[in-house]
């Protein structure tokens, strides 16, 4: 099967070539079967990264440990679904996925266009193809994955344990959804680029994938801190961390594309702007996919240091030339005589939240390669921590949470100042009565005060539209309540799947806040002994022994009182795992909506039995993870059939045909 | 048309600048330097009373937990022995710190640790990160060869 796969491998990459020449020498030369022949390939390339991909998870199942890829990262007594997660678990794995999906996603989008946007999609083909031809090339020459020892070990050296977690095995496949998606929004710019249709036929084509980009980043953003606060055990979800700044990176420039892209589509305005979030948001993800995997800056879950970063720094280079060289060479066909109006407009608002993600990102990527610049420069490496990002980014978010209350409800070009008041009365009480009463109550924390005042005024703003769309329709339609909301958002999917995404970050938003309020508390105990932690009274009452064939773990058992009444007992553990001789900490949380205690077993001293536990008492968490499904929901609603926006689809198409024809005559 | 550009023109650089200014204060508040424990020790003399961050390996022998007060101290020692030559620097350098010890911690394992470096020539840590497991992976091939 090996074999096979390595074949099936080279053959991609013969194919890619083929697909990228043809389709390329076939517009220059308007021969449609050239085209065609280019397609067939770029279908091939797919199938044939298929096979490669069923080889490595036949080889891991079958548990060849003479791969070394298989070797390295399962065992003999590793569970199967993990034993599946090894196929992303290690470099060449993860790099075959990459290409799998990546090819999974370019056969979905020529096929979806096999009738359509005939002028588009040789280029498209040949920009999907050139970026499948870079990792295909990796995985032949640099990282092969079925490359085979000279013996044939007895056992495997297991998976990573940090990776042994059911949110490990959903959270990197999320993520590179995400990443890789990006690539089709971007080929569709290159093609619309290349070919000087500049409309807007090829943003309304990659709206769906533009959006399906953002919902996977934002779900592998959020499944990442999911893990981080289950696995990592040091009482938080995010860290700032290069390898989380590499995926939040672009989540900051994709969200600021779906907002600016509204203006292109309402006032044929920030062409260029677009234009560059597109290609910014896709060389942010493989400048990701370079930070994690070449070593460059050390991190927790960076792959082992390896020869890859000149070959994706030369990617970069590429792919930044080809963009940014277009990009001016069009410049001038990218100019817009409309201009905006007023500050007190859904222009401006959007414009500003713009900068401020734009800001977030370069802030981001500042301070992620400050070690390299500083040493560069000055010669001396310098590091900035988690305090940096959440100094800089911290006010930001909270400029961009106020813009999310102003944003969707304030009206387009110019808003007058009877309907500002109309629009902003009942937010702007609700926002101010939560602040003072938080004030009252005893809060100075301002940050906090500040943060739940704006959740409040952004919410009450959308519930507002709510109740008043529904409202209408009660009244002049005479419909029941829920039959109102319902189709209220049914006959307007984008506008209130919208809203409803904007609840779920404000409560993600909430639920961040929650961590000012953070407590936090190291003890060692003996058996039987009790301490005391907000208000919680943790009793230790002694550890047991577990063992089986794959981990070796110490439990200890925790009682959990207040005021005097036991609640629930917690079971943090110390792990060994096996295979690896390493040990790791599993914590125990005890989540509620106001707050999850986090219990760590910090160590266990055998001889004197003593054991130290770390404890957390986190605000608020609950809601991040509430907040994201509900950003879900808001998603799948906005992604719902749209019976308006075909028609405007429908007609942009038209127009565009008309234009090509006038062209033409 | 102008003025009102020229509007969004200055709340644009509002924003800009107010994105590099938090970023300037915020690198100036929050940076810490990083060496490997051979730039640190030649540099310490200047180094007093600085937030560092310091690259080295745990010498054998040297560690001292007490695990009913969470205080730990070792010595940090040159990773490669010999790049500095015997007796010209101070052997390494003492390392305390207060916390729950990282799962990876052991005698001659690389770590990282950042913290204040103290004018008595004690590395104070806040943090010290064991270097992430997948490092060990070239290990994999000696410990496969040798089952």
């Amino acid at each position: 099967m090996t074999h096979l796969g390595t074949l099936a491998l080279y053959l991609a990459s013969v194919l890619a070539v083929y697909a990228i020449v043809t389709s390329l020498w076939g517009v220059r030369t308007r021969r449609t079967a050239w085209i065609a022949s280019g397609t067939q390939a770029a279908y091939a390339v797919g199938g044939c990264v298929v096979v490669a991909s069923i080889a490595l998870l036949h080889a891991l199942l079958t548990r060849d440990f003479n791969v070394e890829y298989v070797a390295s990262y399962s065992s003999s007594t590793l569970p199967l679904h993990y034993t599946v997660a090894a196929f992303w678990g290690g470099q060449k794995g993860s790099l075959l996925f990459w290409a799998l999906i990546h090819c999974l996603f370019s056969t979905i989008v020529l096929f979806q266009n096999r009738t359509r946007n005939q002028e588009l999609m040789p280029y498209v083909t040949a920009t999907l193809m050139t970026i499948a031809l870079f990792f295909l090339g990796l995985l032949c020459f640099i990282t092969p994955p079925f490359e085979r020892l000279s013996f044939i070990p007895d056992e495997g050296s297991d998976l990573n344990p940090l990776l042994q977690n059911y949110w490990m095995t959903i959270h990197p496949p999320a993520l590179y959804l995400g990443f890789i998606s990006a690539s089709v929004p971007f080929a569709f710019a290159m093609a619309a680029l290349a070919t000087g249709k500049l409309g807007d036929v090829w943003i309304r084509t990659t709206r769906r994938w533009a959006l399906t980009s953002w919902f996977f980043l934002s779900l592998g953003n959020l499944l990442g801190g999911r893990w981080a606060y289950e696995v990592l055990g040091w009482g938080g979800y995010w860290a700032w961390d290069p390898v989380e700044n590499a995926a939040i990176m672009p989540w900051f420039t994709a969200t600021a594309y779906l907002h600016s892209v509204m203006i292109q589509e309402k006032k044929d305005m920030l062409k260029v702007w677009n234009m560059t979030l597109v290609i910014l948001t896709f060389v942010l993800t493989i400048f990701g996919t370079f930070l994690t995997r070449s070593g460059v800056i050390s991190s927790v879950h960076s792959f082992t240091q390896s020869g890859l970063g000149p070959y994706f720094l030369t990617f970069l280079a590429f792919i930044l030339t080809v963009s940014i060289g277009l990009l001016l060479y069009r410049l001038p066909d990218l100019k817009s005589e409309n201009e905006f109006d007023s500050l007190l407009s859904r222009e401006a608002a959007f414009l500003f939240n713009n900068l401020i993600l734009v800001g977030l990102a370069f802030a981001t990527f500042w301070g992620t390669i400050f070690p390299i610049l500083s040493e560069w420069v000055r010669g001396v490496k310098i590091t900035v921590g988690p305090p940096f990002f959440n100094q800089v980014n911290g006010p930001l978010g909270v400029m961009l949470l106020f813009l999310t209350g102003i944003g969707p409800i304030i009206a387009w070009r110019r808003a007058s100042w009877s309907s500002l008041r109309r629009q902003f009365t009942i937010p702007l009480v609700v926002g101010l009565a939560l602040g003072g009463l938080l004030f009252v109550l005893g809060y100075r924390n301002y940050y906090a005060v500040v943060i739940f005042s704006l959740a409040g005024f952004v919410l009450a703003g959308i519930l507002a539209e709510f109740s008043r769309g529904t409202r209408a329709r009660q009244v002049m339609l005479h419909e029941s309540p829920p039959q109102a909301l319902g189709r209220l958002v049914g006959k307007n999917p984008r506008r209130y799947g919208g809203y409803i995404v904007h609840v779920g970050v404000v409560l993600i938003f909430f639920g961040v806040a929650g961590a000012l309020f953070t407590i936090e508390k190291q003890i060692t105990v003996s058996a039987e002994q009790s301490f005391e932690v907000g208000r919680y009274t943790l009793l230790y009452t002694g550890i047991t022994e577990r063992e089986d064939a794959h981990i070796a773990a110490q439990v200890a058992t925790v009682n959990v009182l207040v005021d005097g009444q036991q609640i629930d007992t917690m079971y943090p553990e110390k792990r060994l795992y096996k295979k690896q001789n390493q040990p790791t900490t599993e914590v125990d949380i005890r989540p509620t909506l106001v707050e999850d205690l986090y219990l760590v077993l910090g160590s266990y001293d055998e001889p004197s039995g003593l054991a130290t536990f770390q404890v957390f008492i986190n605000p608020l968490v609950s809601w991040i993870w509430i907040g994201g499904l509900i950003l879900i929901l808001g998603t799948c609603v906005i992604m719902a059939p749209n019976p308006a926006e075909r028609q405007a689809f429908a007609l942009a198409r038209a127009s565009a045909d008309i234009r090509g024809e006038a062209v033409a005559e | 048309m102008a003025a009102k550009q020229s509007k969004f023109l200055i709340g644009a650089l509002l924003i800009v600048g107010a994105v590099g200014y938090l970023i300037y204060t915020s690198i100036q508040e929050t940076k810490v330097y990083y060496f490997t424990i051979d730039e640190f020790l030649l540099n310490q003399e200047t180094l007093a009373n600085t937030d560092v961050r310091v690259a080295g390996r745990v010498q054998d022998g040297s560690i001292q937990w007490d695990p009913a007060a969470l205080t730990l101290t070792f010595r940090l020692m040159p990773i490669e022995p010999g790049t500095i030559p015997v007796g010209a620097l101070p052997p390494g350098v003492a390392v305390s710190y207060q916390g729950i010890l990282p799962d990876m911690f052991a005698e001659g394992r690389d770590v990282i640790v950042e913290g204040l470096y103290t004018p008595d020539q004690q590395l104070v840590a806040s943090t010290i990160m064991t270097s992430c497991p997948s490092k060990y992976e070239p290990e994999i091939e000696e410990r496969l060869q040798s089952s």
